[in-house]
């Protein structure tokens, strides 16, 4: 038998594993994980927060961390929610998962910044130090990327593109 | 015995969420008809984007009143009569693939679904408010972006502002029915409706305002109240089409996943 705290360091564990899906990082270095939660009857409830509500991956996270918790020989079952409040932003990306995004040139925003208007979306424009070669001389080629949470940019230095997170305002509806 | 989907449509509150899921469910329809075919790489990429933002809106909506009236949302997209649908006709309207239509289509209506989520995130009811926020914060994108292009397309070549302009002369006969209210039984001075002049001012003053930085012109007046359509049911011709395409996959194989 193990206690509750060694049950939820199986979970988190198995959670630290799970990649996600479109970006070079795990689910949990992403701040995709809200809580995790050990049942008396030994099922785990596992809180999960959308980066973006049209993400396609999320079906996909949702079925491999359902199915990767609920094979560990402590757990009886395993429940995934997906809740939008708290509202994920890129704040919520750790250190280890910024270093892994920047190894494979997408940029993260740097956390804390406030946010400058009501229900925005703060997109950066210009000046992000490029991946690939560090100049600031760079530019946003598009707000749309290759997935929901990424812009493209340009590089007008190396001439490379990159990609950076956009941080969603975290209370978007407030003025 | 009481029929959730009948609860659903005669629940004041839960129409006024459900139009916002059927102009959505159908724009991103329409929209992802570009995909592949966008007149740049960039553009293709934005405007399958955004359609995939309006259908996961839709979706986000349709949950909710699933969660509420004991529906699944896919039944809520799918399966209702016609005359059930509750969206405006701008969003139906064929675009000929006209990339300016297109466009304008977006730029029209996301200056009025990103005031109607901030109403939405004032209701009571917790859930609502959560979806509705996280929404707004992704329709800022569409502003920011769609806002963007008018200013561009109108301060540039005369042919850019030409083929813009003909697309907002089009379109704009269609933008005053996005504030027809639901439910004709609705009183306009009702909570539930949020004032709806004030919701088309702020719409009129914020198109406004782009479109005499990008020097184009429209002129747009609130409909009578008493002026049916879209909201209530009562859809144009080209709502037939748009409907039954949306339902192909669904009709030849229900239920189906992947």
């Amino acid at each position: 038998m193990v206690s509750g705290d060694q049950h939820i360091d199986a979970v988190r564990a198995v959670l630290e594993s799970i990649p996600d899906p479109e970006l070079p990082c795990s689910i949990v270095e992403l701040g995709l994980v809200e809580e995790v939660r050990v049942e008396e009857d030994g099922g785990v409830h596992i809180v999960l927060l959308p980066t973006f509500s049209g993400c396609p991956a999320l079906d996909m996270i949702g079925k491999d961390v359902q199915q990767k918790v609920s094979s560990l020989d402590c757990v009886s079952e395993c429940k995934v929610e997906w809740v939008f409040d708290p509202a994920w932003t890129t704040d919520r990306i750790s250190e280890a998962g910024r270093a892994s995004l920047a190894r494979h040139g997408v940029t993260v925003p740097p956390p804390g910044e406030p946010f400058t208007g009501p229900s925005t979306t703060t997109l950066r424009t210009s000046a992000i130090p490029c991946p690939w070669c560090g100049s600031t001389n760079t530019r946003l080629e598009s707000p749309f990327g290759p997935t929901r949470c990424r812009t493209i940019q340009y590089c007008d230095d190396c001439q490379n593109t990159f990609e950076d997170m956009k941080r969603l305002a975290p209370g978007g509806g407030d003025d | 015995m009481t029929n959730p989907m009948n609860n659903l449509l005669n629940a004041p509150e839960a129409i006024l969420v459900l139009k916002m899921a059927d102009d959505k469910l159908f724009l991103g329809h329409m929209q992802s008809d570009w995909t592949g075919l966008g007149p740049i790489l960039e553009e293709d990429i934005a405007s399958s984007s955004m359609a995939q933002d309006d259908l996961s809106h839709a979706l986000v909506l349709y949950e909710y009143l699933g969660n509420r009236f004991g529906l699944d949302p896919d039944v809520i997209a799918y399966e209702r009569e016609p005359g059930q649908y509750l969206c405006c006709d701008l969003v139906t309207v064929p675009d000929e693939f006209n990339w300016a239509t297109s466009l304008v289509r977006r730029w029209l209506f996301t200056h009025y679904a990103a005031p109607v989520l901030d109403q939405l995130a004032l209701f009571e009811d917790k859930e609502l408010v959560e979806r509705a926020r996280k929404l707004r914060a992704e329709e800022a994108l569409h502003v920011e972006y769609l806002d963007d292009w008018m200013r561009r397309l109108g301060s540039g070549s005369d042919e850019a502002r030409d083929r813009i302009q003909k697309a907002i002369d089009l379109l704009s006969t269609h933008a005053g029915m996005l504030f027809e209210l639901p439910g004709r039984d609705l009183e306009p001075d009702d909570s539930f409706c949020c004032s709806r002049s004030e919701l088309f001012k702020e719409w009129d003053t914020n198109t406004s305002s782009v479109l005499e930085q990008a020097g184009l012109m429209m002129q747009v007046e609130l409909p009578d109240l008493k002026t049916i359509g879209g909201r209530n049911g009562v859809h144009a011709d080209h709502f037939a089409a748009a409907h039954a395409e949306m339902g192909t996959v669904r009709s030849a194989d229900p239920g189906a996943a992947w």
